[in-house]
């Protein structure tokens, strides 16, 4: 291995990596103002840099002992809290992923943001985003992480909020803000229970000590779940992902899709151990993945905003992900070895395979629907579009690369299975293996995932244009042609785990892979239900201005659109009813009781205290101050001894 | 090099006064001012930056007394500071300069009278936490709290006399209790004067008998209680605020009502350990379910801005007095951190507040909407603000707020986790004022009074206070260790080291 890079240490590259976006975010934010374009280039090389100093890292072989670093940031009695990088298969694979999509967006972002007013804050925000990621990503405690987290939210909400005027936008980025502070005050309380019960959070040496936990184990590990659930949008706190569709669409891709709402994952997977040594907290994190990959892929059918299809497609495949988490080991192993001893189980693994595929299709799709929005002159929906695949043929091919990544395609014989074939497959296979309701469940919602992507895919893409903006699109320029091929490559090839060397194969090597029978049989499933799905949809949905579903089944579109509406209704009613109401009552009784009644009375009682002090205060201030004055001259007139 | 500074830090801005009360043309009393509150910052940062290099004497660096002719009641000015004092002082200075230049640029009536008064309070403050001796402790408190009373009953806006009443009512009150915990103390210890390390080492030697302690720790908390606006006393505070012209809402939120948590923090919890540990319970629980649970969803109905920071300021005190009543080292040092931060946010959000009010003519949150088109720079400002005060990373008040939970945890599960759910309810009505304010379209209330009057963004005379105050919630945010190492090793000297002890699991 090794133990440098053009004269520096690994450490000190992972350190720049990490601080270069910081430094890029500050000089914006104090000097670039008004420079939009300058702020957008520094931004972008940023990226790049990130990129290359990732990639470095990733597939240089620097790991652990040569990259790992920690220190002390605030001591206060015996807690300590320290900044250190922990850098091992998992945070290379995901350094990768955050760096590759990162560098796509960006430069997207420099053709899709070009006319835009406030393009300094834009690229600033996206800065400041890979900062907060990064540390994520290369944190090597929970107290870290969970100050990393608190920064890519607030990212997230300055992003959200770009289009500040817009009160749609305002709303959204509070309701992600705050719904993701409900599941980081779970987050927060586990770190804190974990530091009570081993002693640290250092990741190490908690997975270390998993098995030694004791009962409280499967509190903790729930309460930390509780942070996943927020950040990766899961039932029930899975509200404020559509809603945050509001941001700029580059930043839906980039956070929303491909990494930040991946962070959750991320972080399970690194303190897998722990949920390991809790089945039950395992258990509940498989249950509510499944219900969260069922749920949207239900909410995404009713959908005729291209983006929200793809925000609710994001939900259900982050579903995906957790029930794999929670799917946990799989106890058989084609080489007959137990998988302990692996740096985690087949279930994380399985995850993380899926993240970083997701990654590529989904970021890939968003932009493709950026193009799409751009060369539409930011029309949305899917409704209002149609024949786009004559008029933008790059952003087709790329988008359909997409589209049968994520349906799972192992395309036509002869041709290269896409890498949303392989991750889903495992997943499934997993499922099939561990836990039969739930792989009914990621199977039928895999029928669903291809039945609405096919629907967007032939609305978008196919018939003649429906609107004036459909007829005069568009392609973008080359910023935004070359991220969509880049990303259509990755989502081509990106399943084949052969194609990273040996970079993560602490990861790759747990994903599950079916043998014989088993094999057969998840290949026929998945094909079948990508079939049926596709099917469906192709033969539903012809290229129309109006939702063939809601004429055909009035009752079940409306159904699926109440599912749709139900958890925002629940909420909104909370806090219009329950919270401000309760507001408005403590109010009321604060200004009758408090200000009003006791304190009054009260006041006489300390007024007797102060000696009579309050006679003397009534009448007006300037008498206090006098009575003041007199006291410090009294005082020091009988400490000179003049008074005797 | 630093024999006279700290007197000097008290003297300038009551010679600045003198200056001015003298009777000099308004424009050189701004630039006499002006000096007098730059004196203080410039001596608070140098102290700070020269701290860790002194040679301590009993945790004290700068010692210095003077005779004060009242020697023979055991009196005398014997300023100094140790590693809990030093924060405060910092806080002191820095947020005086960014509250004085704030009010020289607010073009107030009777504007010397005011500047004087102000640097009065400025002198009081840096004197609060420059005093090792009790007595001037509490002297320079009283010293800095008149000229609020008469600030806000003169230059305050809607309810002025009520509020500047009532607020003199209730402080009074918390200091004449706290007056007489603290003499209490002193009589009790034996010791021959109000010096705080002899006071210490007295009461080391001797002790006080339980029950005083629960007596002297009872009047201490409730009468410091009063003075930082403990539930259910915190009336005064939102109003009083609400009132107050903003660079006296700042000084006095941001920093003089500090004094309170400080005598606990400094003098109440370590003198007596009995009484602390008598009162932990009731002071967490209403520190817990008042200060934090009621007031938080107080400060979610308020509908003006100014009561809403006024109220939230009230809420987060709550996690002060969670963190004294963990009586550790650990929550020690979180309020003291919490304190430092929170008066750098609270008095930035009260200047900025007070920036809006320019603009809209109105603090109602429900007339104004979309600010951020006209004054970009006023809503990041106001945004960052916001973000400090709900506890974001990178900001001064997140490592506050963490160290107390942690704290708390081990003193009572049940509060921690009740506390920790004020991270949401501050998250609601801070992001939803920032949202009323900035985002979204004009309300028609504010369009007309645009069309009157258009908002242009901050000037330079209001960005540069705004910038010191978020530069310091920067700064600590970033590297909290500059304040917390010397704060560590004041606190490990009296306060009981708890917490898990770290065990290195072997890999």
């Amino acid at each position: 291995m090794p133990n440098s890079v053009f004269g520096y240490s690994p450490t000190v590259i992972a350190l720049l990596t990490l601080l270069t976006p910081l430094a890029s975010a500050a000089v914006i934010a104090l000097f670039l103002r008004r420079q939009g374009s300058i702020a957008a280039l520094i931004s972008t090389f940023t990226a790049a840099l990130v990129a290359a100093g990732g990639l470095t890292l990733a597939f240089g072989g620097y790991r652990e002992a040569a990259v790992d670093a920690s220190t002390a940031w605030l001591t206060l009695g015996n807690f300590t809290l320290s900044l250190g990088i922990k850098f091992d298969d998992l945070s290379a694979l995901m350094i990768s992923i955050v760096g590759v999509v990162g560098l796509c967006v960006h430069v997207f972002s420099l053709g899709y943001m070009h006319d835009d007013s406030a393009k300094a804050r834009y690229f600033g925000g996206l800065s400041i985003f890979m900062f907060s990621m990064l540390g994520i990503v290369l944190a090597d405690n929970l107290f870290m992480i969970f100050i990393f987290w608190e920064l890519v939210g607030f990212s997230s909400y300055v992003l959200i909020n770009h289009y500040d005027h817009r009160q749609t936008a305002a709303d959204a980025s509070k309701k992600a803000f705050i719904t993701n502070r409900v599941g980081d005050f779970g987050f927060l309380l586990g770190i804190i229970a974990c530091y009570y019960v081993f002693g640290t959070v250092n990741l190490t040496q908690i997975t270390a000590a998993a098995g030694t936990g004791d009962t409280s184990l499967t509190l903790i590990a729930l309460l930390l779940f509780c942070g996943a659930v927020g950040k990766s949008a899961q039932v029930p706190l899975h509200v404020w992902l559509p809603d945050a569709m509001e941001g700029p669409t580059p930043v839906s891709a980039l956070i929303h899709a491909a990494t930040m709402v991946a962070a959750g994952i991320f972080m399970l997977c690194r303190i897998e151990p722990l949920f390991a040594a809790a089945p039950v907290a395992l258990t509940v994190v498989m249950w509510v993945g499944a219900v969260t990959a069922l749920y949207a892929a239900l909410c995404a059918i009713t959908q005729s905003d291209i983006k929200k299809i793809l925000a609710y497609s994001t939900l259900s495949q982050l579903g995906y992900m957790v029930a794999a988490f929670g799917l946990g080991r799989l106890d058989i192993t084609p080489d007959g070895e137990t998988s302990k001893m692996a740096l985690i189980t087949a279930g994380a693994a399985a995850a993380m395979f899926h993240l970083t595929t997701h990654a590529f299709f989904k970021a890939l799709m968003f932009l493709g629907s950026g193009s799409v929005i751009h060369g539409c002159h930011h029309e949305q929906d899917i409704f209002k579009m149609g024949g786009l695949a004559k008029k933008m043929p790059l952003t087709f091919i790329t988008f359909t690369i997409g589209v049968l990544a994520i349906i799972g395609m192992p395309a036509i014989i002869g041709m290269p299975f896409l890498a949303g074939f392989f991750s889903k497959d495992a997943i499934l296979y997993l499922a099939m293996e561990n836990n039969t309701p739930v792989f009914i469940i990621l199977a039928f919602s895999a029928v669903l995932t291809a039945f609405y992507m096919v629907r967007l895919w032939r609305l978008v893409f196919f018939g003649a244009p429906r609107t004036e903006d459909a007829s005069h699109a568009h392609e973008g320029g080359i910023s935004m042609v070359l991220p969509l091929i880049a990303l259509a490559i990755l989502s081509v090839i990106g399943g084949y785990t052969a194609i990273y060397g040996n970079a993560f194969k602490a990861v790759w090597s747990q994903i599950p892979v079916a043998h014989g029978a088993a094999h057969t049989t998840i290949l026929i499933v998945s094909v079948a239900v990508m079939l049926v799905g596709a099917g469906l949809a192709l033969v539903l949905y012809k290229p129309a201005a109006t939702d063939a579903l809601a004429a055909k089944s009035p009752a079940l579109f409306a159904l699926l659109s109440v599912l749709k509406g139900s958890f925002d209704g629940v909420y909104n009613w909370y806090v219009a009813k329950v919270q401000q109401r309760f507001a408005l009552l403590l109010e009321f009784l604060e200004r009758i009781f408090l200000s009003g009644l006791i304190i009054r009375g009260l006041s006489g009682v300390v007024g007797l205290v102060g000696l009579g002090a309050r006679a003397l205060h009534v009448g007006s201030l300037h008498a206090y101050v006098y009575w003041f004055l007199f006291g410090a001259a009294v005082l020091w007139a009988f400490a000179g001894g003049w008074l005797n | 090099m630093f024999t006279h500074l700290l007197l000097l830090s008290i003297a300038a801005p009551l010679a600045a006064a003198a200056v001015i009360s003298a009777g000099i043309p308004a424009r050189l009393a701004k630039v006499v001012a002006a000096l007098g509150f730059l004196a203080p910052a410039l001596i608070a940062l140098h102290v700070w930056y020269h701290f860790s290099a002194q040679t301590l004497n009993q945790g004290y660096a700068f010692t210095t007394s003077y005779a004060t002719g009242l020697q023979s009641l055991g009196i005398k000015l014997t300023l100094g500071l140790n590693g809990i004092a030093l924060p405060l002082y910092v806080l002191a200075g820095v947020v005086g300069l960014a509250a004085g230049l704030y009010a020289i640029q607010s073009g107030a009536e009777r504007i010397k009278t005011y500047l004087a008064l102000l640097l009065i309070m400025q002198a009081g403050l840096m004197g609060v936490f420059a005093s090792v001796d009790i007595f001037f402790f509490y002297f320079f408190h009283e010293l800095a709290l008149i000229p609020t009373f008469i600030m806000v009953g003169v230059w305050g806006g809607k309810d002025r006399g009520y509020a500047a009443m009532k607020m003199t009512i209730y402080l009074t009150a918390g200091a004449m209790l706290s007056l007489l915990g603290l003499i209490a103390i002193y009589y009790k210890s034996g010791a021959e004067n109000f010096d705080l390390i002899t006071l210490r080492q007295t009461i080391l030697q001797g002790g006080i008998a339980g029950g005083a302690q629960n007596l002297i720790f009872g009047l201490l908390m409730f009468g410091f209680g009063i003075l930082v606006s403990l539930w259910p006393l915190h009336t005064w505070a939102p109003l009083g605020y609400g009132a107050a012209p903003s660079s006296a809402a700042m000084l006095h939120a941001g920093v003089l009502k500090k004094f309170g948590l400080y005598g606990l923090v400094q003098i109440a919890v370590p003198l007596l350990p009995l009484g602390a540990a008598h009162w932990a319970q009731p002071l967490a629980w209403l520190a817990v379910a008042g200060n934090l649970l009621v007031i938080g969803f107080i400060t979610i109905a308020q509908r003006d801005l100014k009561q809403m920071v006024g109220y939230s300021s009230v809420m987060h005190m709550g996690y002060a007095f969670l963190g004294v009543a963990t009586l550790s080292a650990v929550g020690a040092g979180g309020v003291i951190l919490m304190m430092v931060a929170h008066g750098f946010s609270v008095s930035l959000l009260f200047l900025l507040s007070t920036s809006v009010y320019h603009r809209t003519q109105t603090f109602d949150l429900t007339e104004m909407g979309g600010l951020a088109q006209k004054t970009p720079v006023l809503a990041a400002f106001f945004v960052t603000a916001t973000m400090a005060s709900i506890g974001l990373p990178g900001l001064a008040n997140f490592w506050g707020e963490l160290t107390i939970f942690v704290a708390a945890w081990q003193f009572s599960k049940v509060l921690t986790v009740l506390a920790v759910s004020g991270v949401v309810i501050s998250a609601i009505y801070g992001l939803r004022a920032a949202a009323r304010v900035f985002f979204g379209q004009h309300t028609e209330a504010l369009t007309k009074v645009l069309a009157e009057k258009p908002a242009t963004d901050l000037r330079w005379s209001e960005k540069i206070p705004a910038l010191i105050l978020i530069a310091a919630l920067f700064f600590i945010g970033f590297w909290p260790k500059s304040l917390s190492t010397p704060l560590n090793a004041a606190l490990e000297a009296v306060y009981p080291a708890k917490g898990p002890t770290i065990t290195i699991v072997g890999q």
